[in-house]
């Protein structure tokens, strides 16, 4: 019996990873097949002389423009800048809010009083605070991450006050008739039960802490990604402003990736 | 057969271990309040295999959560040692009616779970671990994460994590209940096979008979709503037992005479649930 269960168990694994890479290459033969039809359409319609040539540039000029940016010091220097404002922002957001979901999730008190307003709060858009950041916090690179922070706040607090309440009631009192201690109880149960909706907490927080960092960059500020796509759209430079926003999708695609491979990996 | 013979004379002679004296539990206040447990009294004797059987919502699980310490408030006394016990006691090992493995732990460090507590170095804790997981026959699985295993296999993990504390007295919870009938025969095999090799003191909650009869030296038959001792009976069974008993005639004749007091209780029960849902209809 256990003979048969070490040999049948590997294949079977086998069988199902095998199953979802074949899985995963027909989603990427979509994908990239979309993509393609995306660019085909694109260069048609540029072609056609239908819109003007500006509004919707051909791909080898917006090509030409991303291969510019890549070789512009000053694109690499923006880049930086945004890239600290996102992860201060993500730093700080998270770990208030997990701080703060904790709290929420273990007391059922604070979490009834006060857990209405975190998600009444969480879907406004935190734009709206940024005349306040800025007032408390200037025009440069802090208030951009105070706002990203706070964005990122919301989403991470309210996924860990979730995971905190979501976690399996049998596996606490598994814990207590086990008689760990307060301090086995929270590490070795709540926090490995409550990994996988933090981390995806977390992830989700880097979404918002990127739209709002970027976002605030094109209200007001002299440095970064956002600064610089409104830089350019004030020369009206149409190639090289696609180019940037196909360079920060990427990027922010790649961020979101890895941010994924470390959830699913964990989870 | 030694091993069954101490157990024997242990059942007969011994002072109790384990001890419910008048237990009372109630459910709320006024008007919407229900009595769990009614003044249930009995015993379990060192090596002794007791089963508490009564039909859904008599208030089983009530009382595995009281003899366990995880509920506090209650009238009346559960002994161990003579001794009133105050919270979860290092002798009770439970097992739950629910699922009760850490999907985030495989096999062994899920049974190795209770001596992380404890603090016994790695070395040590592995091997009894595996020493436990031979015992329920998942031996090869060590590794696997709970995800990849059957309902079955999981709740021996379970039953092995709880075995691996060295409790003087197991206390399960309808282990068997989310099983398949061929799974929990074999399973109750397993388990009279470890009761009798480990001399193991057991208190069995159940709602299923067959299991009860099988298993049991003796069992404690409930009434439903509120939930009383109804009847003790004595199983006289030869021991060692295997799930072939089952088909004996002895076997039926305590089937056929406990039900006729099941019956009873379990259709009150049905009949319970049966007008709730009709006079308050809630999902
Ligand atoms: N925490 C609780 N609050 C209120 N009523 C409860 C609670 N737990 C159980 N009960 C009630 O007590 C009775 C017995 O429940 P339980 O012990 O779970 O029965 P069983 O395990 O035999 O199915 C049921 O009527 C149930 O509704
Ligand atoms: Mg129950």
């Amino acid at each position: 019996m256990a003979a048969t269960g070490q040999v049948k168990n590997p294949t079977a694994t086998m069988g199902f990873a095998a199953r979802r890479a074949s899985d995963a290459r027909s989603t990427n033969l979509i994908r990239i097949g979309l993509l393609l039809a995306i660019a085909g359409s694109w260069e048609a319609l540029a072609r056609s002389g239908l819109l003007f040539r500006d509004v919707v540039p051909s791909l080898f000029s917006i090509s030409a423009a991303i291969w510019k940016l890549l070789g512009n010091p000053a694109f690499y220097a923006n880049l930086q800048v945004t890239a600290w404002e996102i992860f201060a922002s993500l730093a700080i957001g998270s770990g208030l809010g997990i701080a703060v979901g904790i709290i929420l999730g273990a007391n059922r008190f604070l979490g009834a009083a006060f857990e209405p307003y975190v998600y009444y709060l969480a879907p406004t858009p935190r734009i709206i605070f940024f005349p306040v950041m800025i007032m408390w916090f200037g025009v440069g690179i802090a208030s951009k991450i105070a706002l990203g922070a706070l964005s990122c706040f919301f989403t991470v607090a309210l996924s860990t006050a979730g995971g905190m309440r979501e976690v399996d009631k049998v596996l606490i009192r598994v814990g207590r008739s086990f008689r760990a201690t307060q301090w086995q109880m929270a590490t070795k149960i709540y926090l490995p039960a409550m990994r996988a909706p933090v981390l995806n907490g977390i992830r989700l927080g880097f979404g918002t802490a990127t739209v709002t960092a970027l976002l605030a960059e094109t209200k007001l500020s002299n440095q970064g990604l956002g600064f610089m796509i409104m830089q350019i759209y004030a020369r009206f430079d149409m190639p090289s402003l696609y180019g940037l926003l196909i360079i920060v999708f990427i990027l922010a695609g790649i961020g979101n990736l890895i941010l994924g491979k470390v959830t699913g990996t964990s989870a | 057969m030694t091993l069954a013979t101490t157990a024997a004379t242990g059942a007969t002679t011994g002072q109790p271990q384990l001890v419910i004296d008048n237990v009372f539990k109630q459910f709320g206040e006024g008007p919407g309040s229900v009595i769990a447990i009614d003044n249930m009294s009995f015993d379990v004797k060192p090596g002794e295999f007791v089963s508490v059987i009564g039909p859904s919502g008599c208030g089983k699980s009530t009382l595995f959560n009281i003899i366990g310490g995880l509920l506090d408030e209650y009238a009346g006394n559960v002994l161990i040692e003579r001794e009133r016990i105050a919270g979860p006691h290092k002798a009770v090992g439970m097992v739950f009616q629910e699922e009760s493995t850490f999907p985030w732990r495989n096999v062994i460090d899920n049974v190795a779970f209770p001596l992380e507590l404890q603090g016994v170095n790695k070395s040590e804790r592995l091997d009894r671990a595996h020493h436990f997981i031979d015992l329920v026959g998942l031996k090869g699985f060590e590794k696997l994460m709970p995800s990849a295993l059957s309902g079955g296999m999981r709740q021996r993990v379970s039953i092995a994590r709880t075995l691996v504390s060295g409790p003087q007295i197991l206390l399960m919870d309808e282990p068997f209940a989310a099983l398949d009938e061929q799974t929990r025969l074999l399973l109750g095999d397993k388990i009279t096979q470890i009761q009798q090799d480990l001399n193991q003191t057991t208190l069995l909650i159940t709602h299923n008979l067959t299991e009860a009869v099988q298993l049991s030296d003796r069992i404690v038959v409930m009434t439903y709503r509120p939930g009383r001792v109804k009847r003790i009976v004595n199983i006289d069974l030869p021991r060692p037992r295997t799930s072939d008993v089952v088909s004996s005639d002895a076997f039926g004749h305590y089937v056929a005479e406990i039900w006729s007091d099941l019956r009873e209780e379990a259709s009150r029960g049905m009949a319970d649930t049966e007008s709730v849902r009709r006079t308050a209809p809630r999902g």
